[in-house]
């Protein structure tokens, strides 16, 4: 479905490059998370995947269309939802929702359908402008679905909104991925990426560092540790142990058979960790 | 089909925006401004001020009999007061076709008029050969020149009999007979139709432009179906709508039936299609308004200079011929005179069709790569 080679881009025409020789491929009905630190050139690439950008050095292939020449038709396949919401703020929701259907030449979903599979069912007729941020967002999310598109790409898509709704965003996603839609997702957020993608790409600083499934990550990279508290005379003492590290493996053993324990919990590495790992780099 | 959807979402979306009250409410202001400021007429008759009581009364009645005689408009003059310097003063006022004569009966008026009040104070007085001279009171900055017609004309410097003869030969060939001339009001309506209709698309098409911009609109736009020509287009059209809509706020109750409108609403929409398109391609090398302000201001200050010439046609040198607003003010003349040129206006007005052709055909080569940035 997306297929990249060797993409470079620059801002300043220079040598400066935001994204350097990064190549990947997506195949049809995967969920692929593109991860990294701010600056790390996931816009870039998504705004070059997505026609935004213009592509300066590189192979890209978007839903069979060759991104060197991009065809207006091209839009009528994808979709894409914003991390920051841009919606006309001097018209409502459904006409907002109503002037984008227009613009494609594909079956569109009725708003009123969108509405209220994002839960602004009964603010249709609201001005946008008046909308709160996470309202907005949801309205930016769910536009990007207007077209029925068969790849989508999603910009943070939980960014600012609060637990019950991101669940459900989550829920629409998935649902939409079980539908057979492609889903490139760049975010930041390491526990969406794990629920939700079948493979992810590290990024940073404009590289690719690593491709892979968020399980494969997990055996190749990641560490089960043993959060165990316990008593030492008066003292309450915590300490954090790997399963993996004979020396840990033998202090455990040594706490059980000496001290009572209070609590202990077996802690498996989070991509955020292995991330770490890998980069050296954090997600911020 | 999309074209068309883009040009109502942003008819509504407009007519929801400041900009276009603005642009209309500026209308309705310049309409209150030549119905109720801008006389139809403008008096062009100079005032003179005179002081004839050192002459002997019997010179005095013989200037007045010849004023009477050969210039006075109705052959009578009129007793008035004239303030100045905070005093009334008497004169015998004459009113000729270009002229306003007063003789005051002060010469301390005289004074006070050319000191206070800035205007031009002559005494008369007896020649030494017998004749009149005429003492000017002047403000000082007066050039050289001036000073040395009054006295090639009053003063008798020169012989005048021999300039007069030299006048009288010269040949006044009628150029056009009866022609039409629009009155001081209607003189104006150019003037705002050209800056408030035609250039300010110049300006509002920017600013929708780096609005959507700022609010991500652009992009949202971009990753649609639809061509950025279509999105370019929609604002234009919006453009052209409110200049219409401006123009004929601004005739109709001036010009009434008068004009001729097909010809006005070619040429103000072939204007206000240039003018867009050349704020389009502006807006695609800055980031936003504030950047841009230099670039408008520089295009805006050229585009004022024709307004002198329009003003003043004695001051019409020929590289001001090449300014567009100078053949914007002429075409929208011809357009609201009986019997204006047709032909003028609609090679005008083709000419900034094709010119706004061309730059909306570049607008939309760079907005291709500018849209989202």
């Amino acid at each position: 479905m997306i297929s990249v080679k060797n993409l470079y881009h620059s801002y300043s025409n220079d040598e400066k490059y935001a994204v350097k020789d990064v190549s990947f491929e997506i195949t049809e009905g995967e969920v692929f998370g593109f991860l990294g630190p701010s600056g790390a050139g996931k816009s870039t690439t998504q705004g070059i995947l997505t026609g935004l950008l213009q592509l300066q050095k590189g192979d890209v292939t978007v839903a069979g269309y060759d991104i060197k020449h991009i065809k207006n038709e091209m839009f009528n396949k994808i979709g894409m939802s914003f991390e920051q919401s841009n919606v006309y703020s001097k018209m409502t929701g459904k006409e907002n929702l109503e002037f984008y259907r227009k613009l494609f030449d594909v079956k569109t979903r009725e708003p009123q359908e969108l509405l209220d599979l994002v839960g602004l069912g009964d603010k249709g007729d609201i001005k946008a402008g008046e909308y709160s941020k996470g309202m907005k967002h949801r309205l930016t999310f769910a536009r990007s679905m207007i077209n029925n598109p068969t790849l989508w790409f999603l910009d943070e898509p939980t960014t600012g909104l609060d637990p019950a709704i991101a669940s459900e965003i989550k829920s629409i996603i998935k649902e939409k991925n079980k539908e057979g839609v492609t889903i490139f997702l760049t975010t930041h957020n390491m526990f969406i990426a794990d629920e939700l993608c079948d493979r992810v790409g590290f990024i940073v600083d404009g590289e690719i560092k690593l491709i892979d499934s968020p399980k494969n990550l997990k055996l190749l990279y990641g560490e089960k540790f043993v959060d165990v508290e316990y008593v030492d005379g008066k003292e309450t003492k915590k300490e954090s142990l790997s399963f993996m590290e004979k020396e840990d493996i033998g202090r455990l053993k040594e706490i059980l058979d000496s001290y009572e324990i209070r609590t202990m919990h077996t802690k498996e590495a989070t991509l955020e960790e292995i991330f770490i790992k890998v980069t050296g780099r954090e997600l911020v | 089909m999309k074209l068309w959807h883009s040009f109502v979402k942003e008819l509504q979306l407009s007519s929801k925006s400041w900009y276009f009250y603005i642009e209309v409410g500026m209308a309705v202001v310049l309409l209150l401004i030549l119905l109720l400021a801008v006389p139809e007429e403008t008096d062009s008759r100079t005032d003179e001020y005179l002081y004839a009581g050192g002459l002997p009364s019997d010179y005095v009645d013989l200037i007045y009999k010849g004023l009477l005689d050969d210039e006075d408009e109705d052959s009578e003059y009129e007793r008035v007061q004239i303030k100045t310097g905070g005093d009334l003063f008497g004169a015998d006022l004459f009113v000729t076709d270009t002229r306003n004569i007063y003789f005051v009966d002060d010469r301390e008026a005289v004074l006070r008029l050319a000191k206070e009040d800035k205007e031009v104070g002559i005494e008369i007085i007896p020649g030494r050969d017998g004749g009149l001279d005429y003492l000017y009171y002047l403000q000082g900055y007066e050039s050289q020149k001036l000073k040395n017609l009054y006295m090639v004309l009053q003063n008798n410097k020169v012989n005048y009999k021999f300039v007069e003869r030299h006048m009288d030969r010269q040949t006044v060939e009628t150029i056009e007979k009866d022609p039409f001339v629009l009155n001081n009001r209607e003189n104006i309506v150019p003037v705002f139709l050209t800056y408030n209709g035609s250039l300010m698309g110049l300006f509002i098409i920017a600013a929708y432009i780096f609005l959507d911009k700022k609010e991500g609109i652009a992009m949202a736009y971009a990753v649609t179906a639809s061509k950025v020509w279509h999105y370019l287009m929609s604002k234009i059209g919006v453009m052209m709508v409110t200049t219409i809509s401006t123009g004929l706020i601004l005739v109709i109750p001036v010009m009434g039936a008068r004009a001729n409108y097909p010809l006005l609403l070619l040429l103000v929409v072939a204007t206000a299609f240039a003018f867009s398109s050349l704020g389009l391609v502006v807006t695609t090398y800055y980031r936003d308004m504030m950047q841009s302000f230099g670039a408008f201001f520089i295009i805006i200050v050229a585009m004022i200079l024709p307004n002198i010439s329009y003003f003043a046609p004695s001051w019409e040198p020929s590289w001001i011929k090449y300014f567009p607003t100078y053949h914007i003010l002429e075409g929208f003349k011809e357009a609201i005179s009986i019997g204006g040129s047709a032909g003028y206006v609609v090679f005008v007005s083709i000419g900034f069709l094709a010119a706004g052709l061309i730059l909306f055909l570049f607008a939309n080569y760079r907005f291709k790569k500018t849209l989202t940035i």
